[in-house]
């Protein structure tokens, strides 16, 4: 992976000498003498496997294929990737973010996962009056009370996750529903959308109990589900990373599937099946905002990507892809980098990707709106090939999918 | 006699003090500005805890309480109170105080293992109010848009906002500085060294650990209150107890009971997670936690312990400057006895020797 890794930023600056060498094209508008996309991300914690490096190597593979589009008419003939890694940490985020504007010249910035990370890069990015557009934190703080002008939200967030699931999964039948959420900021927002989704589909909420987090040990509420009166049809759960993982294991210990009691979740990412193996979480359903394995145009980017990287792309990598690409587009468009012109080309854009489906950035509050959908994990018995994991139910309209009012919180 | 140490140690103490006030001085000079500003405010922080662990004996895993209480105050003042941020960094250091108050009363009882527990079961407690009470503290998102104005002056630009949270940081250690010399200081040695005699003696052992638990805590609280301002957030990260074990390895790497050896720790630990978060590396875990063994079990001094012991040994020790009171210079008195809230005695022997 090093050794991909090497040569990956090796083709990217042959290609930017070329590009140096390629004349003057659609230059002087660009500041700096170039475009730099900043991806600012977890490589070395929890998030590394979902996000992660890999997620630079999207950003790189955007960045080659707008070259391959417009060649020499490219507004932005020199591009550069750069990336830090925020550990997790909002005052890492917060340092490394000025200091990737300010020395590095980055344009945009790209991912942060963590909600604390991102609303605090979020700041920076306003106060510096530059892109910053937000893939990896699902908090719909960042479309809410913090919205600026040069943030934006992309992909997914707490809403398009507890509110899919939650309908979804009622919809189906799955109508009396045991939630257990972790008990912090993320977790009691998606229980409260989760509820108010399940009951807006004739579904009814049996019972809903916190748990600590971080968590290891579920077992008092996973051995309470059967016996609650009505019994659950679904057990729906909001929990993410390890502690999904340790909830997953006592669910199949319990037995609680042959008991009657489904799994639902608001969030997986492939590589948390792909460690878990597809049996633990058969049958599950959940929401995603993209799976490699949708169709012919999601598979042949996916089959780039295992080229490249030997593994296939999560959500999240294709969504920095796709971020990337829409950022340099927009670029495209203004025939310059300045932020606000690029903003001003990003608001209300309509447009569909190898990501993206029915995808309009919304004016008011910068979120993408766009088709999500409704996901089952396979058994092992279907899955045909390596990572083949994920079988799509059912599309969610952009329209339902979201937020269907900007919050009023939110002042641009 | 005393007066001669003073003398002595005074010129070397002088040019030091000066090498250091140049370097506080330059640093954002010859490093990004935010980051010059977390190396002060962790050294201020990891001062702050040497008064605890070098000068009182006391190993308190549970100083993220004071810091992060600190900057939640500083920026709910800031945000809410609409105050400039002086006033507001002096109303979280207050804060920290009087949280530190029934904190340590309740703790200062115990030593060693018992007290770090202790200790850091309050942190942890304070970290969960701070995680559910979402309407004040935002809970996981944090306290964001903290602003950092005085008198309508915006110092966004980190550079400045630098040198108007240095006095802040300066004085702190002024402060710490002046508490380790003054006759108080000498107590809490005595109580370090032998409680026992020291209450035999008639000093009120628990009081006297108190008072030191309170200060400590102040001063922990004014640079957390600095970070928040200069960050313009407050965070969980702050109060949880990764912020405490943080701080106690800065000041084993800089050299416990030296105080200005936790600078230097604060300096090694903030620029490595600086550099490694560029570095294209994946284990940054791997890297700290390499070094900070390498030090424990090659220089039990830490850092600035073991160039001023190298120091002593070269050019000092001929003219006597070891030969005095261990209440002369505690630092010295120090590093005999240093590990022996973390390590154990077999290896203060060990490190005597070498």
């Amino acid at each position: 992976m090093r050794i991909t890794g090497w040569s990956g930023g090796l083709a990217v600056a042959g290609l930017l000498l070329a590009g140096c060498g390629g004349g003057p094209g659609g230059g002087g508008k660009i500041s700096d003498g170039g475009v730099v996309l900043a991806v600012l991300n977890d490589q070395s914690g929890i998030y590394a496997d979902t996000s992660g490096r890999l997620t630079i190597e999207a950003v790189r593979m955007a960045v080659e294929d707008y070259r391959a589009r417009y060649g020499d008419k490219a507004v932005a003939q020199k591009i550069d990737v750069v990336a830090a890694d925020h550990q997790n940490k909002p005052e890492i985020a917060n340092s490394k973010a000025q200091e990737l504007y300010d020395r590095e010249h980055a344009d945009v910035i790209l991912d942060v996962p963590t909600s604390s990370a991102a609303l605090a890069v979020a700041t920076v990015a306003r106060n510096k009056k530059k892109v910053f557009i937000d893939v990896g934190a699902a908090s719909t703080e960042l479309e809410g009370k913090s919205c600026n002008k040069y943030t934006f939200h992309y992909g997914y967030n707490s809403y398009m996750l507890a509110h899919g699931t939650g309908s979804e999964v009622t919809k189906d039948g799955g109508t009396s529903w045991y939630i257990v959420y972790p008990d912090y900021a993320f977790g009691q927002d998606m229980e409260r959308t989760f509820s108010a989704a399940i009951k807006a589909a004739g579904g009814a909420v049996v019972e809903s109990d916190p748990t600590p987090f971080p968590n290891d040990n579920f077992s008092t509420f996973l051995l309470k589900a059967p016996g609650l009166d009505p019994k659950p049809q679904v057990l729906g759960t909001m929990h993410a990373g390890g502690d999904l993982v340790n909830l997953v294991k006592q669910y199949n210990e319990y037995k609680l599937r042959d008991k009657g009691v489904q799994l639902a979740l608001g969030l997986l990412a492939l590589s948390d099946i792909h460690s878990l193996g597809p049996d633990a979480l058969a049958g599950t359903r959940y929401t995603t905002m993209w799976t490699w394995s949708m169709d012919d145009q999601t598979r042949a980017w996916a089959d780039k990507f295992q080229a490249r990287n030997g593994k296939r792309p999560t959500s999240n990598m294709a969504a920095n892809y796709s971020a990337a690409l829409q950022y340099l587009e927009a670029v495209q468009r203004a025939g310059t980098d300045n932020s606000d012109k690029v903003v001003e080309q990003l608001e209300g854009h309509t447009f569909e990707d190898m990501f993206v489906r029915n995808g309009t950035i919304r004016a008011q509050d910068h979120l993408l709106l766009h088709d999500a959908y409704l996901s089952q994990v396979k058994p092992s018995s279907e899955v045909k090939e390596p990572w083949d994991y994920e079988k799509v139910i059912r599309t969610i309209p952009a329209a339902e999918a979201f937020q269907p009012q900007p919050d009023p919180a939110c002042k641009l | 006699m005393i007066m001669s140490r003073l003398a002595r140690s005074g010129r070397g103490g002088i040019a030091l003090l000066v090498i250091g006030l140049l370097a506080a001085l330059v640093l954002p000079w010859l490093i990004y500005p935010p980051v010059a500003l977390d190396i002060a405010c962790w050294a201020l922080f990891a001062a702050a805890l040497d008064l605890l662990l070098g000068f009182t004996g006391l190993l308190s895993f549970g100083h993220a309480a004071f810091w992060g209480g600190s900057a939640y105050c500083t920026g709910l003042i800031a945000l809410h109170g609409g105050m400039p941020f002086p006033v507001a960094i002096l109303g979280g250091a207050a804060f920290a105080a009087l949280l530190a108050l029934p904190i340590g009363f309740l703790s200062v009882r115990l030593t060693g293992i018992y007290f770090a527990m202790v200790t850091l079961a309050f942190a942890q407690m304070i970290y969960f109010v701070a995680n559910q009470w979402r309407d004040v503290t935002g809970g996981e998102n944090g306290l964001q848009g903290i602003p950092r104005e005085l008198f309508g002056l915006d110092l966004y630009d980190p550079f400045f906002f630098y040198y108007a949270g240095l006095p802040f940081v300066l004085a702190g250690l002024l402060a710490a500085w002046r508490i380790v010399r003054s006759p108080f200081g000498r107590v809490l040695v005595s109580i370090r060294d032998n409680p026992a005699r020291a209450r035999a003696l008639g000093y009120p052992v628990d009081r006297y650990r108190l008072l030191a638990f309170v200060l400590s805590a102040a001063l922990s609280g004014t640079a957390g209150g600095v970070f928040a301002i200069g960050h313009g957030f407050a965070s969980l990260d702050g109060l949880y107890w990764t912020t405490s074990g943080q701080v106690v390895m800065m000041v084993i790497l800089g050299g416990i009971g030296t105080l200005w050896g936790g600078a230097i720790g604060a300096g090694v630990v903030v620029q490595l997670q600086d550099f490694l978060a560029t570095a294209g590396f994946e284990g940054i875990g791997i890297v700290t936690g390499s070094i900070f063994i390498v030090i424990v079990l090659l220089f039990r001094r830490g850092i600035w312990g073991t160039a001023r012991h190298l120091a002593r040994r070269r050019g000092l020790s001929p003219a006597g400057g070891s030969g005095g009171g261990p209440a002369g210079s505690p630092g010295l008195a120090r590093a005999p006895a240093s590990p022996r809230p973390a390590g154990g005695p077999p290896g203060a022997t060990a490190g005597e020797r070498c």
